[in-house]
């Protein structure tokens, strides 16, 4: 089909316009999108149907021009979004398709001219766009790239001067013949019969196997180099220079999401600072290494590895954290705080169990944090850690304004008892707040010593308990049913054979609490003494007692 | 679909050239009726057919060092490297320039193929031979190599491109080591592109790359070297099957490798007698500090990780005798293998770089040949001096016609027989040309030049620019 040549211009210019589309669009999508999979088929196909009639498209590129066949089909003056000027400032000055272009090969070329070179991003990468288009080795696509923007730097005249001086020096005819003379001199032909061997198959084979061996990650290698430079430091300049490369790596592996390489160097350092030969000047530098690694730089680094989809597995993270030492602390408290993820949270805590135990101080420190859930979780810590120091911190903490914040102290001073903490836990049977009534009565049922059941007997006994709701009492009946003794017997005992002055519904409530509660401690001498109440009108009392009989008379 | 032909084309055509080779070596062990070459040739007819169906023909050519097939280059890896050079040798000794199946073929037609490729191969005339041999085929046709015509010189414009492109890249070289050096931050792009320029040159035309190495009489040689250690990396790179990518971080760690010297005195650098033991501590220095220098300037990127192991590993050689001096240490770098033949190489021929007095092209080719297995790669040392010639260009060369010449581009098929320019022709008379083959005879199958002896050019200053520039 012949077209004229009016409407070919139409088509390249439409073909271009899809082309910029496409360079927008895939930029958004995944590759394998749907839109992503048609924007590319409908240029391809654009492409295609072109090619049906010319050979190849070739594209003049200008700073703010795109020509086809002397025609321009593209003008724009603005610096933003110019797909001329983008070609061009990298030196591209033409472009050609030619007709066997491959879906895969526009697809590569796309690839790369969707990259935003401008964006900071990308500016730090190593290559431009004609280095990447160079590295596709297109068979279709072809450019012609003007290095002129080398000239700015070297000198155009260099090549002529170089020339000139080399060939300056020129031969001089009687060496010229000297060599001639002695070379004619004893014309007997060497016995210099060289051949050149090819490289045998084995051979080959072993370089192939080298060559795969050589596309692995040289970080590592990377890293015992810095190593060996280290061992070779002439100076304090060459230790601080490799300790600074050193720290770069570490920094830089983790902000790439590669523990392992830390992982991996931190271990060698460990390895020569348990080296006998080391020299203390070099421990001292080595030892910077694990400073660095609990600074604040580097444990944010690690909690956003945590934090993001991949995660890091328990295994790795705790050889990880092993290297930490106690001034991680409040850098792992820090991020314990900003963790978007449970499974990151849970990590770090786990990571403070152990290491909160080296400085307990230190971590104590962070209960005066102002965010109250990071609080809690160092109250957890300090429960999971489980040393009597910290009863002191806690008790400080125990008039913290949130009220999680000091149920998971009450919980925890009745988990470690200690200095004090009895004291301070029976104060909070009398607190204005229910939960924490009870989760001191726990708590002081969880210390279990005769002082806490002598505590909790005696506010049973206060006429103020009374007052308190029943699900109250029986919360706290129950805890002190655990006592499975005499004088808890005797006491709930005695509740029952008292006579009451008080209002009957409350005395009920209580004789009801006491009942189930001897059901509970279990001794069926006290049988006689519940059967009384097996048929009182009271239906709690009657019920509770008919439980308690029930459960001692089958020994449960 | 379009696109899945292509695709299907390109990756047969790789199999076209291996399979080709098989066959060939198979038939140089078996007669052409045993059953191994039978059932080759069966296989090779399956793969054919349905192509030639498709494309009416397929046509097999050699340029340079490259296979192309119906006009498409054909790249290679490892894998199929020795097929490949096998292939690539076996043709040049035919002086087969292409081969072009069309029709269907049938085995029998392949048959006759072979045994005129085999029988060619004793001959003096192999060209002839196997087209005799082949004359009554239509379905096989051959073509002569295409070259330069002996006597005369390469395309000028050709010449003009390479010697462009290797003055741009020492000149942008030295303007970005005088920048380091001032401490000025460098932009590394723009150094890949002239690596990449280097890298499509060697594609192209190796030897005139190569040959560009020769000449060690420059000003500022250090930057020379650099570019030189660059373009026989790539080079070698080039003959073990590396992409272009993977040669351009090649070129890059190469042209990086004595980034550590930045700093060394010059007197010591350009000192014209032996070093002190205390000047070659300092000259030892250079591997550590140019690891240090690299990753100051440029991070840790892919490129940047690999110079700094270069840089470092240069010196080590393949038996750690070298410096610096390691404790736990794995395995050198396939690249600071390469580095290392090819800085050794340079360095021994120049007169600048450590030994104070240049070593003719030719011994320094000896030298490294003893030091096979010790200080170098055995394996790469072979590559590398299958690439180079045991006469390398600008070895001065005596020959039995009584003329004295220069060599001018290796052969790589007859490593003896190079390309040579005449210096002095049999009746003493100075000449600049003409370029001759070695590898040419006369009517009755004689050699016209052989060598008989080389010389050194430093001991008569010759000046190589003169002959090769
Ligand atoms: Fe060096
Ligand atoms: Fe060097």
């Amino acid at each position: 089909m012949e077209l004229t040549e009016d409407k070919d211009i139409k088509v390249v210019k439409e073909l271009l316009q899809k082309l910029i589309k496409a360079k927008k669009t895939l930029r958004m999508y995944p590759q394998g999108n749907p839109i992503y999979v048609k924007t590319l088929e409908d240029l391809y196909t654009r492409f295609k149907s072109f090619f049906d009639y010319q050979d190849e498209l070739t594209l003049k590129i200008g700073q703010n021009t795109i020509v086809y066949d002397s025609e321009q089909i593209y003008y724009n003056p603005e610096k933003e979004d110019n797909m001329a000027l983008f070609l061009f400032k990298d030196g591209i000055k033409e472009i050609t398709f030619k007709k066997e272009l491959l879906q895969e090969e526009l697809e590569e070329f796309l690839k790369v001219i969707v990259v935003d070179f401008d964006r900071e991003k990308d500016k730090m990468s190593e290559d431009d766009m004609v280095t990447l288009l160079w590295e596709k080795d297109f068979q279709n696509i072809q450019y012609v790239v003007d290095e002129t923007f080398l000239m700015d730097e070297i000198d155009e005249d260099y090549e002529r001067k170089a020339v000139t001086s080399v060939k300056g020096r020129g031969t001089d005819v009687e060496s010229l013949q000297r060599a001639y003379a002695d070379g004619l001199e004893g014309m007997v032909k060497d016995e210099k019969k060289v051949s050149i061997m090819p490289p045998a198959f084995e051979e080959i084979q072993m370089l192939g196997s080298e060559m795969e061996k050589d596309s692995s990650d040289k970080m590592e290698k990377l890293i015992t180099i810095l190593f060996e430079v280290f061992s070779h430091a002439e100076g304090k300049d060459d230790l601080e220079d490799s300790i600074m490369f050193l720290k770069d790596i570490i920094r830089f592996s983790l902000t790439h999401g590669d523990i392992h390489t830390v992982i991996n160097a931190l271990g060698k350092v460990k390895s020569i600072l348990d080296d006998s030969f080391t020299t203390d000047e070099a421990k001292k530098y080595m030892k910077m290494l694990f400073v660095y690694i609990g600074t604040e730089e580097i444990i944010n680094l690690l909690g956003a590895l945590l934090d993001s989809s991949s995660g890091v597995d328990e295994d790795i993270l705790k050889r990880f954290t092993d290297f930490l030492d106690k001034d991680a602390i409040a850098p792992l408290v820090k991020i314990l705080g900003d963790l978007k993820t449970i499974r990151a949270r849970k990590s770090i805590i786990e990571t403070l169990i152990t290491i909160g135990g080296k400085d307990m101080q230190k971590l104590a420190a962070q209960l005066n944090d102002s965010r109250w859930y990071v609080v809690r979780n160092i109250v957890f810590i300090l429960r999971r850690i489980g040393d009597k120091r910290a009863v002191d911190y806690l008790l400080k903490t125990m008039s913290h304004r949130d009220i999680r914040v000091r149920k998971e102290v009450i919980r925890t001073l009745g988990e470690m008892n200690g200095q004090g903490a009895l004291q301070s836990l029976s104060e909070c049977l009398d607190d204005s707040n229910v939960e924490i009534r009870i989760a001191s009565a726990r708590a002081i049922g969880n210390i279990g010593t005769d002082a806490a059941k002598k505590i909790l007997i005696e506010k049973v006994s206060q006429k103020q308990f009374k007052d308190r709701d029943f699900n109250e009492k029986k919360e706290v009946y129950e805890i002190l049913s655990r006592w499975k003794d005499a004088d808890v017997l005797d006491y709930l005992a005695g509740i029952l054979k008292k006579k009451s002055f008080f209002g009957m519904g409350r005395n009920y409530e209580d004789m009801a609490c006491a009942a189930f509660c001897l059901g509970l401690v279990g001794n069926k001498e006290v049988l006689p003494l519940l059967y009384k109440f097996s048929d009182v009108n009271n239906k709690l009392l009657r019920e509770v007692s008919q439980i308690a009989i029930k459960r001692l008379e089958l020994g449960r | 679909m379009a696109v899945k032909e292509d695709r299907e084309l390109i990756s047969s055509a790789k199999d076209i050239i291996n399979q080709l080779s098989i066959i060939l070596r198979t038939a140089n062990i078996h007669s052409p009726s045993n059953i191994a070459v039978t059932t080759a040739i069966e296989k090779y007819i399956a793969l054919l057919n349905p192509l030639i169906k498709s494309e009416q023909s397929i046509l097999l050519e050699l340029i340079g060092e490259f296979f192309y097939i119906n006009s498409m280059r054909i790249r290679y890896s490892l894998d199929y490297l020795i097929n490949f050079n096998f292939l690539v040798r076996e043709f040049k000794k035919r002086e087969i320039g292409s081969v072009i199946f069309k029709d269907f073929m049938n085995p029998r037609d392949l048959q006759t193929f072979l045994k005129a490729f085999i029988e060619s191969g004793f001959s003096d005339t192999p060209y002839d031979t196997m087209s005799e041999g082949i004359d009554a085929l239509s379905s096989i046709k051959i073509d002569r190599l295409k070259k330069i015509k002996e006597g005369e010189d390469v395309d000028t414009n050709t010449r003009k491109i390479i010697k462009k492109t290797y003055f741009t890249a020492v000149a942008y070289i030295e303007g970005l080591f005088s920048k380091i050096e001032a401490g000025e931050r460098v932009n590394i792009k723009k150094s890949k592109r002239i690596v990449e320029a280097m890298v499509d040159r060697l594609l192209d035309e190796e030897q005139l790359l190569i040959g560009m190495t020769a000449i060690k009489d420059y000003d500022e040689y250090t930057y020379y070297h650099m570019v030189n250690v660059s373009i026989l990396s790539i080079a070698l790179g080039q003959r073990l099957g590396l992409n272009k990518k993977l040669l351009a971080v090649l070129g890059i760690t190469a042209i990086f490798h004595d980034i550590g010297k930045i700093g060394t005195p010059y007197e010591i650098l350009n000192k014209p007698s032996s070093l002190t033991d205390d000047e070659w501590k300092i000259m030892k220095r250079h591997p550590i500090g140019g690891v240090r220098a690299i990753l100051k300037l440029r991070g840790f990127d892919s490129t940047a990780i690999r110079s700094a192991i270069v840089s470092f590993e240069h010196h080590i050689h393949n038996d750690f005798s070298g410096y610096p001096s390691v404790s736990n240490y794995m395995d050198l770098d396939l690249y600071s293998k390469i580095v290392c033949i090819a800085d050794q190489y340079d360095a021994m021929t120049s007169s600048r770089v450590y030994s104070r007095i240049p070593i003719p092209p030719d011994k320094a080719i000896s030298i490294m040949m003893e030091r096979s297995g010790t200080q170098l790669d055995p394996v790469l040392l072979k590559f590398f001096i299958n690439m180079i010639g045991v006469f390398p260009i600008g070895t001065l060369v005596m020959l039995d016609t009584k003329e004295l010449g220069l060599v001018f581009e290796s052969n790589e098929v007859m490593g003896d027989r190079p390309k040579v320019v005449i210096v002095i022709d049999s009746n003493g008379n100075r000449l600049k040309g003409p370029v001759v083959s070695l590898a040419q005879k006369d009517e009755t199958g004689r050699y016209l030049r052989t060598i008989v002896k080389t010389l050194d050019p430093n001991k008569y200053n010759i000046n190589l620019a003169e002959y090769l520039l």
